[in-house]
């Protein structure tokens, strides 16, 4: 009797962790920064993503950016950009977020969880909103960063040091 | 003499042009970098005619100006110009959807030397007196 309600307690909960809907990265993502000098873009992003609009708490996001991908559109930026000042990206040469905690706010969401860039890991909030479209999803996002938070490049010179990223990834089922 | 110096100009950035459109194709096909989307045909073109006009000014002013010293000053500012402007290229920041934008001063530095070459090729062709010693 009791190995039987036991299976049962553990299918549930099986089920209970499975709620979300899990969705593919698609093409034409688009993960950019900009700044008051530089601007530009990541080329490499994959991960998971589980999302589910009724019930956000059950939802996952463990995405991994490839910083070695960057491209500000100017050939001495994107060199200095993965030098060993900026991204160091031959020592690390990504970056990861997981997500910890999702929440419904006003028409949006947030998902709360630790971003590791240049290997430093700090646990960051992200507003995003989730739109359904014919072939599956749209997540889109804004927030912004420090830069001197995560130790890449030096405090103050031209770059700004608030860094703003927006972030615009198609899903499908 | 202006007319001259304008045909000259003008026939100057004509091969310039070619020869950069050239050189543009063989590094295409060579590397594999495409950056047709910010350096297209036509546009080549018209900077290189840009080039060999404003070199055909420059030369004629230059003669009136400094007379018998006219022809080294213009020689050494159309040089030393054409040597500055390679600046540009490494400033440029091209449009986010091009691979491999440090390939592209590759490209285009070679073609702000085309037309001082065409013009100091063609020179002696349009000012054939010029060669004689004094």
């Amino acid at each position: 009797m009791y190995p039987a309600v036991a299976a049962l307690i553990l299918l549930g909960s099986a089920f209970t962790f499975v709620a979300g809907q899990n969705w593919q990265i698609a093409e034409g993502y688009s993960i950019a920064f900009s700044s008051n000098d530089a601007s530009g873009i990541f080329k490499g992003f994959k991960g998971t993503i589980v999302f589910d609009e009724q019930n956000p708490a059950g939802s996952k996001f463990d995405v991994t950016v490839d910083a070695t991908s960057i491209n500000t559109g100017n050939g001495l930026q994107n060199k200095h950009a993965k030098s060993d000042e900026w991204f160091d990206v031959a020592k690390y040469p990504e970056i990861k977020f997981a997500s910890q905690k999702f929440v419904k706010a006003g028409n949006g969401y947030q998902v709360t969880g630790d971003l590791e860039v240049h290997g430093v890991k700090k646990s960051i909030t992200i507003p995003f909103t989730f739109s359904k479209t014919a072939k599956g999803g749209q997540f889109a996002g804004s927030f912004t960063v420090n830069r001197n938070d995560f130790k890449v490049g030096k405090p103050g010179g031209d770059v700004g040091e608030q860094i703003k990223i927006d972030l615009s990834v198609p899903v499908t089922k | 003499m202006f007319k001259k110096s304008l045909l000259l100009g003008i026939v100057s950035g004509l091969l310039a042009g070619v020869a950069a459109l050239v050189y543009a194709k063989v590094y295409h096909s060579s590397l594999g970098a495409d950056f047709s989307k910010v350096a297209w045909p036509v546009r080549i073109m018209v900077a290189s005619l840009f080039g060999g006009v404003l070199a055909a000014i420059g030369y004629w002013v230059a003669d009136r100006l400094l007379k018998g010293k006219g022809e080294i000053v213009f020689n050494l500012l159309f040089s030393i110009l054409s040597f500055a402007s390679l600046l540009a290229p490494f400033a440029t920041k091209l449009p986010l959807d091009i691979e491999a934008p440090e390939l592209f001063p590759g490209m285009v530095i070679p073609m702000h030397f085309f037309p001082a070459l065409a013009w100091f090729t063609l020179k002696p062709l349009f000012f054939p007196n010029r060669l004689q010693p004094s």
